[in-house]
C-alpha cells in the first residue's frame, strides 16, 4: 500500500516541472522543487514525530548521515536531469524511461544486500520477467519518441539520455535507502538528512550554471510567481517519498521500488489528461506510448508479487549482521527496528514548544508564496486535475491510516 | 553480562565508511550524473 501511495504522490510531484516548457531554466525549476521539499520536510514530519526522536535515532547510527547526504545529492542531480528530459521529450515519455530505475535498484539490491538470494525459481521468473517487460516498455517508448516527437532528433536523443541517466541515479539512490533501513533507521530521520544533501547540491548546481549566487537570486526573483507551484510539487514529493521509504524498509528495494514506480501511470495521466501532451499525436504513436507504459507497469507489478520467502529473509538478516559488525550496532535492537518495533518509536517523543513555531513558519512560506502566485501560461484541464488530485488524496488517507495502525510510523 | 554495543567513533567510523563498497558505488554514479549534466547543459 505504501508503494502504491508513493506512486500517486511521486507522480503528482512531477507535474509542476512542466513549467520548464514556459521558459524557466531547468536549474531554477529543480531548485524551486527542492526548496519546496526542504520546507515541506519541516511541516508534516515535524508535526508527526518531533525533532528529539530524529536526533536520538541519528546518534545511534551516526555513520548513516553520510549516506543520507549522498542520497540527497543523487536525487538532486537526477531531478535536474529529469527537467532536461521533460523539456526535450515531454512528461509522458520521459517518465517511463527514468522508471528503469527499478531495474537498477533491483540489481543493487541483489548484488549488495542479498535481496532475492535464496528465492524460488518462480520468484526469480516473476522478477526477471517483470524486468524484461520494463526494458521492452522503455524501448517501445524510446521508439515512439524518436519517430513521433515534435522535438528535433538531437533533442530527442539528449532527452532520452537525460531520462535514462536520471533512472541510473535514482536506482543507485536506493543503496543508501536500503542501507539505512537494514540498520533500523526511521524513514523520517533519513529524510531529514537527505533534504540537506539535496538542497546543498541544487543550490551549488544552480549557482554554478547561472554564474554565481547573485545571478541566481535575480533569476529566483523572476520565477517567484511560479514558485508556489514548484513548492507544491516539492510538498507532494515529500509525502510520496515517505511512503516509498516505508515500502523500501518493509519489503526491500527490489519489490518496493517497482511498486512505487506505478507513479509512471500517474505521470502519464497528468501528462495526457491534464496537460494534453498526446493531443497532437496520431492514434498509432499514441497507442505505442500507452501500450509501452502498460507493459512497463505490468512488469513492475510482476516483480512486486514475488514475495520474499524464508530463505531470502535469512539473506536479508545476513546483510543486517554485516552492518551491525561494521558500524558497531546492537543486532537485537536493529532487528526490532527493522520489524517496526523499536523501543524509541514506542516511547512518547519529547516535544519542544519551538517545533510548533517551525511548522507554523514552514507553512507560512507556502501561504506567502501562494499569495504571490500567478497563473502560468500553461494549458491544463481543470476537471481532470481535480479528479487526479482527489484520487491522490484518497491514496494518502487510506495508506497513511494503515501505516499508523500497523507501525505507528516506525 | 556483555557490555552494550557502542557505535564506532572518530577514525574507526571514517575507516569503516571509506572501506565500504556501499559508499563508493553511489559516489561513482553521482560523478557520472554530474558529467552528464555538464554535457547536456
Amino acid at each position: 500500500m505504501c508503494g502504491l501511495a508513493a506512486g500517486a504522490w511521486l507522480g503528482a510531484a512531477e507535474a509542476p516541472t512542466k513549467l520548464v516548457t514556459v521558459g524557466f531554466s531547468p536549474f531554477i525549476i529543480s531548485l524551486g522543487m527542492v526548496a519546496g521539499v526542504f520546507v515541506a520536510r519541516w511541516t508534516v514530519p515535524v508535526a508527526l514525530k518531533g525533532t528529539s526522536f530524529v536526533m536520538t535515532d541519528l546518534k545511534a547510527k551516526p555513520h548513516l548521515i553520510a549516506w543520507g547526504l549522498l542520497a540527497g545529492m543523487l536525487w538532486a542531480v537526477a531531478n535536474t536531469l529529469t527537467v532536461f528530459a521533460i523539456r526535450d521529450v515531454g512528461l509522458s515519455i520521459a517518465f517511463p524511461l527514468w522508471n528503469t530505475n527499478s531495474l537498477v535498484g533491483l540489481f543493487w539490491g541483489w548484488l549488495l544486500f542479498n535481496e532475492l538470494r535464496g528465492s524460488a525459481a518462480k520468484d526469480w521468473m516473476k522478477v526477471l520477467g517483470g524486468a524484461a517487460a520494463i526494458v521492452v516498455g522503455a524501448c517501445v517508448l524510446a521508439y515512439a519518441t524518436q519517430q513521433h516527437s515534435t522535438a528535433g532528433p538531437k533533442n530527442a536523443t539528449l532527452g532520452i539520455l537525460a531520462a535514462l541517466g536520471a533512472g541510473l541515479l535514482w536506482g543507485t539512490m536506493y543503496i543508501p535507502y536500503r542501507k539505512a533501513y537494514l540498520s533500523g533507521l526511521n524513514p523520517l530521520s533519513f529524510v531529514t538528512v537527505f533534504t540537506f544533501g539535496e538542497l546543498g547540491t541544487v543550490v551549488a548546481l544552480a549557482s554554478a550554471f547561472h554564474g554565481g549566487l547573485g545571478n541566481l537570486w535575480v533569476e529566483l526573483g523572476r520565477a517567484r510567481p511560479a514558485m508556489f507551484w514548484l513548492f507544491l510539487g516539492g510538498f507532494c514529493w515529500v509525502l510520496g517519498d515517505l511512503f516509498q521509504q516505508y515500502a523500501a524498509k518493509y519489503i526491500g528495494i527490489s519489490r518496493g521500488i517497482p511498486l512505487s514506480n506505478t507513479n509512471q501511470l500517474w505521470g502519464l495521466a497528468w501528462g495526457a489528461l491534464v496537460f494534453g501532451e498526446l493531443a497532437g499525436l496520431a492514434p498509432g504513436p499514441r497507442l505505442l506510448i500507452i501500450g509501452g507504459s502498460a507493459v512497463m507497469i505490468l512488469g513492475a507489478m510482476s516483480i512486486s508479487f514475488a514475495e520474499a520467502p524464508a530463505a531470502e529473509q535469512a539473506s536479508w538478516k545476513r546483510a543486517t549482521q554485516r552492518e551491525c559488525e561494521r558500524y558497531g550496532m546492537d543486532e537485537s535492537t536493529v532487528a526490532a527496528a527493522v520489524r517496526g518495533e523499536e523501543p524509541l518509536s514506542k516511547a512518547k517523543p519529547k516535544r519542544h514548544w519551538w517545533e510548533a513555531l517551525v511548522v507554523f513558519f514552514a507553512a507560512g512560506i507556502f501561504v506567502w508564496l501562494g499569495l504571490n502566485a500567478a497563473r502560468q501560461e500553461l494549458a491544463f484541464n481543470l476537471p481532470w486535475m481535480i479528479v487526479l488530485a482527489a484520487a491522490s488524496l484518497a491514496a494518502l488517507l487510506i495508506s497513511g491510516v494503515a501505516l499508523w495502525r500497523r507501525t505507528r510510523f516506525s | 553480562m556483555t557490555p552494550p554495543v557502542q557505535p564506532r567513533q572518530g577514525a574507526g567510523r571514517l575507516t569503516a565508511i571509506a572501506t565500504d563498497v556501499h559508499f563508493w558505488v553511489p559516489v561513482v554514479v553521482l560523478l557520472l550524473g554530474l558529467s552528464l549534466l555538464l554535457f547536456l547543459r
